[in-house]
């Protein structure tokens, strides 16, 4: 194993700012997204869903719609009974077999109760895309209006409408109604020997995943395989999941995904648009092209879920922590798709703490995973609480971090190599953190105020299986066979250039196969930051497998093919292993208007060795300006009289544009720790983790005011100056 | 002007409430363009119009329902798909198309007001196999990350490049501002727009 923190000797490819190998597809229109695919005899398909936030279906009357030249066919939870198993799973962990048989809270594809404003109705299939539309306008439901509730803590009080019958706690993977509880030491005993304890309260929004491609799909059935064309982040875990929604053999479902256009977590799995797709085509004997509108994809796919989140914390007089208490609600919609969970506190190292989080039902669009699921509003939570209690303890809150930040994973487990201390002490260099951080918050004179806040954290590179193949034929073309999509952030490339490094041949001679299970072997899937660190790792083995073949057999010659192939499944030694970040921002908040401009953004980052630092930029970019986004912006609002949403869109939910987002300066420390593909950590969702918290610390130290609920917009900064 | 006259006539909000037969336009003779059978089974209460535009140079004539969208018939009838759909709501600029030389979203212009103009599309960007400077410069400068937003970014850039060939940074974030990027590229597309301006004018 190398020595920790070592400089690191060049290599010849991996490490080099590179193009995408796909590029010119990507600019000249030529790559294909999945509803680009047109398929002969193709039927188009629309989704009617629920005008009511709870409401029970008495009644539904496809007649009329039935009867509307051109409709083929129409499904309803009367005539189609699958159950989505990713969409809804007790304790939201990972979809499969195990799970699929305890899940109580079963999420169909067409529910009655209907139980969100957005919750599917109907499908219909029909000759083109207008003729769907007007179907929907003719299928009747009558519904039974139901009582509805939109808050995590109201829908634990005994008076509020139950959404399911055991209750609105979500069901954890045991199926017991039990919040998430985790526990070191014993927080009373920590707050006893604290001699400051603090409580406040910090409330998330729920935030769109709103990637810039709907949903869409399109599938085809040949005697009893199915072909499904899908944007997802994963095609092996879509296949499982389908088959099994479906109750078919694996090998019976194709998934092609290759140009996909973000998902940022919400197209991880299967979705109920594979299964209605599939269903329709089944039933009308045709192919079919689902597609979402945008109302459709904001409403009807999940996004981040919001939180409530109360802090206890206990410090001593010179600023080390002795307790950290959390209390933490989790607004899942009706359905559990993902975990809930709030993270934070485990990157503090504390003796004693304490988090209870409840993942609650309501009547709201489904959450599941966005973007480091946990941590973004999580850490805005617990980082603002810590930046306030550095404050009152008169520190600077970089001395706070410093003194307090994880060291060793959960206070216990040794890290392959830490760098956050250098993280944080060259970016506190670099930014100017003493020129811009006001040691008095809130004291520049005039209307226009400055402000520097900052943000640190620790994300997850854990190892794991993955598959590669790799084929070497006689014209000296290197074929990588992987079964990653590309969802944006350049998997493809990345392969490649591995394949390249570990074959010692020029990148030109190496393509890549991708985003086909029938063609490609198992991989994760893009989600978790896992893609370079697991198939990046699998793909050097399979080069070292095909090398081997070339020394033992030589050179293919005519039309004979060499092959290397590997499964690796690498573990870790009792360590975890992390990337390490941290934020400084600087902004203007004008405090006439409640405006607030960020000036200055750094990105401190060590992702490991940087594989392809062009692209691995673009990442720490684009998380930082999601996060600017997601701090200041973005919202999904909701009419607390009728439950209906009102900003479900782009504009509504006010996404990032090119006039708000700023420079955002990157700066990688680089390191390897013996593992992974050339010591290469996760970089993906760890840029958005510390960025929200960052801006939030920094329009406090300009206006001197902790603005505790996000999005931080103009009225409420208005509000809080009043 | 054959274009104002249909516009005057098809509102986007009576457009919006169906296909209501009030609209009494001609329908023409068999289409030049081959279409999918599939979308006139049904449309014998729809209005048609016969169009003429000119798409990447190259002149076309298709009869199209009047409420199809421009980008409905670039990608479903003309099988140019490069041009995408982000929210069929005039919000993203995934849709932009240069229509006479401007950009538009393609989404939010209804094939019949293109009747007699000329569209451009991220198709007709490169010309004689040559990639234009831009599309150059968002290689180099790694602009698309998913790619989806990527062909509305590029002609939203074009019609900026040719109505001010030299902006700066903010010129051309004000000028960007209608394109979204959920991927949050902007850096990059900022920087790639300013680069390729610089190469055009040496």
């Amino acid at each position: 194993m190398r020595q920790q923190n070592a400089p690191m000797p060049p290599l010849k490819t991996v490490g080099h700012a590179t193009p995408r190998i796909d590029a010119a597809e990507r600019v000249t229109g030529k790559a294909t997204y999945t509803n680009d695919v047109r398929l002969p005899g193709m039927l188009y398909a629309r989704i009617l869903r629920s005008a009511h936030p709870h409401a029970r279906i008495r009644r539904i009357d496809i007649s009329k719609a039935l009867a509307l030249p051109g409709v083929k066919t129409i499904l309803t939870h009367e005539n189609c009974e699958i159950v989505w198993g990713a969409g809804g799973i007790s304790g939201g962990q990972q979809y499969n077999d195990d799970i699929k048989k305890i899940t109580k809270h079963r999420r169909y594809v067409f529910n009655n109760p209907v139980r969100f404003v957005g919750d599917p109705v109907a499908a219909v299939a029909a000759v083109n895309r207008h003729v769907a539309e007007e179907a929907l306008r003719l299928i009747q439901v009558d519904y039974e209006v139901l009582n509805f509730v939109l808050e995590p803590e109201e829908a634990l009080k005994p008076d509020a409408v139950k959404i399911w019958p055991e209750g609105n706690l979500s069901l954890n993977a045991q199926n017991q109604a039990q919040p998430a509880t985790t526990r070191r030491g014993n927080v009373e005993d920590g707050f006893r020997a604290s001699d400051v304890v603090f409580e406040d309260r910090y409330t998330t929004a729920f935030v769109h995943n709103a990637q810039m491609e709907p949903r869409s799909c399109i599938a085809t059935w040949e005697g009893d395989k199915l072909t499904l064309y899908t944007p997802t982040q994963g095609i092996s875990n879509c296949r499982s999941d389908t088959a099994r929604d479906l109750g078919i053999p694996q090998e019976k479902v194709q998934i092609i995904c290759q140009y996909m256009g973000g998902g940022f977590g919400n197209k991880n799995q299967n979705q109920d648009a594979d299964l209605i797709t599939a269903m329709l085509s089944k039933q009308a004997g045709a192919p079919v092209k689902l597609e979402f509108t945008r109302k459709d994809d904001f409403i009807g796919v999940h996004g981040r879920w919001p939180t409530v989140q109360y802090y206890k914390v206990g410090v001593s007089r010179d600023g080390v922590l002795k307790a950290i208490q959390l209390r933490g609600y989790s607004g899942m919609g009706p359905y559990r798709k993902n975990t809930g969970a709030i993270g934070g506190i485990d990157l503090y190292q504390c003796p004693h703490i304490e988090s209870v989080i409840y993942p609650v039902y309501t009547n709201k669009t489904v959450s599941g995973n966005f973007r480091g699921p946990e941590y973004p509003q999580g850490f805005y939570g617990i980082e603002s609480m810590m930046d306030d209690v550095a404050y009152k303890l008169k520190m600077d809150p970089v001395e706070f971090i410093l003194k307090n930040m994880t060291r060793k994973s959960r206070d216990e487990v040794p890290y392959t190599n830490y760098s956050l201390e250098e993280c944080i002490h060259r970016g506190a260099e670099a930014f100017e953190w003493k020129k811009r951080w006001r040691p008095q918050p809130g004291s520049d004179g005039g209307p226009i105020k400055r402000g520097a806040g900052v943000s640190f954290m620790a994300f997850r590179s854990a190892l794991g299986r993955s598959n590669a193949v790799i084929r070497l034929d006689a014209k000296g073309k290197y074929s990588v066979f992987v079964g990653v999509t590309d969802i944006g952030a350049g998997a493809k490339t990345t392969m490649a250039m591995i394949a390249a490094e570990a074959l010692a041949v020029p990148l030109s001679k190496v393509e890549v196969v991708w985003g086909d299970t029938d063609r490609c072997p198992y991989s994760v899937g893009e989600s978790g930051s896992r893609t370079t660190i697991q198939t990046g790792y699998a793909v050097i083995q399979a080069a070292d497998a095909l090398k081997r073949q070339i020394a033992e057999k030589g050179l293919p010659t005519g039309q004979n093919v060499l092959v290397g192939s590997a499964s690796p499944n690498p573990v870790l030694d009792g360590k975890v292993r992390a990337a390490f970040g941290a934020h400084f921002v600087e902004v203007e908040v004008d405090t006439d208007l409640g405006t607030v401009r960020v000036l200055k953004y750094l990105a401190v980052h060590d992702s490991g060795r940087i594989m392809n630092p062009l692209a691995a930029k673009s990442q720490i970019k684009g998380g930082a300006i999601m996060g600017i986004g997601m701090a200041l912006h973005e919202d999904l609002i909701y009419d607390r009289r009728n439950g209906q949403p009102l900003t479900a869109g782009f504009y509504g939910a006010r996404l990032m544009t090119h006039r708000d987002a700023p420079e955002i300066e990157v700066m990688f420390i680089e390191s390897d720790d013996g593992y992974g593909p050339y010591g290469a950590k996760s970089i993906g969702e760890s840029s958005k983790v510390p960025a929200v918290a960052a801006v939030a610390n920094a329009v406090f130290n300009a206006i001197g005011w902790r603005m505790k609920d996000l999005p931080i917009t103009r009225d409420k900064i208005l509000g809080a100056l009043a | 002007m054959a274009k104002t006259k249909i516009k005057k006539k098809i509102s986007r909000r009576k457009f919006l409430q169906g296909t209501g037969a009030a609209f009494a336009v001609a329908t023409a003779a068999p289409t030049v363009e081959a279409q999918n059978p599939a979308t006139i089974a049904t449309a014998e209460a729809v209005p048609r119009t016969t169009i003429r535009i000119t798409v990447n140079g190259t002149p076309r004539r298709i009869e199209v329902e009047d409420r199809w969208t421009l980008v409905e018939v670039l990608r479903d009838h003309f099988g140019m798909t490069g041009t995408k759909i982000g929210c069929d709501r005039g919000e993203c600029g995934a849709c932009t198309v240069l229509l006479d030389g401007k950009p538009v979203y393609s989404c939010s212009n209804l094939a019949v007001w293109a009747d007699g103009r000329s569209v451009q599309t991220i198709e007709g960007l490169a010309q004689n196999g040559r990639l234009d400077p831009l599309q150059q410069a968002f290689i180099e400068h790694d602009g698309p990350q998913c790619g989806f937003c990527t062909s509305g970014q590029l002609m939203s850039a074009k019609g900026l490049l040719t109505r001010n060939p030299h902006p700066n940074a903010n010129d051309v974030r004000a000028a960007m501002t209608g394109n979204l990027c959920r991927c949050s590229n902007y850096n990059h597309y900022v920087e790639a727009i300013l680069a390729a301006a610089k190469g055009g004018s040496r």
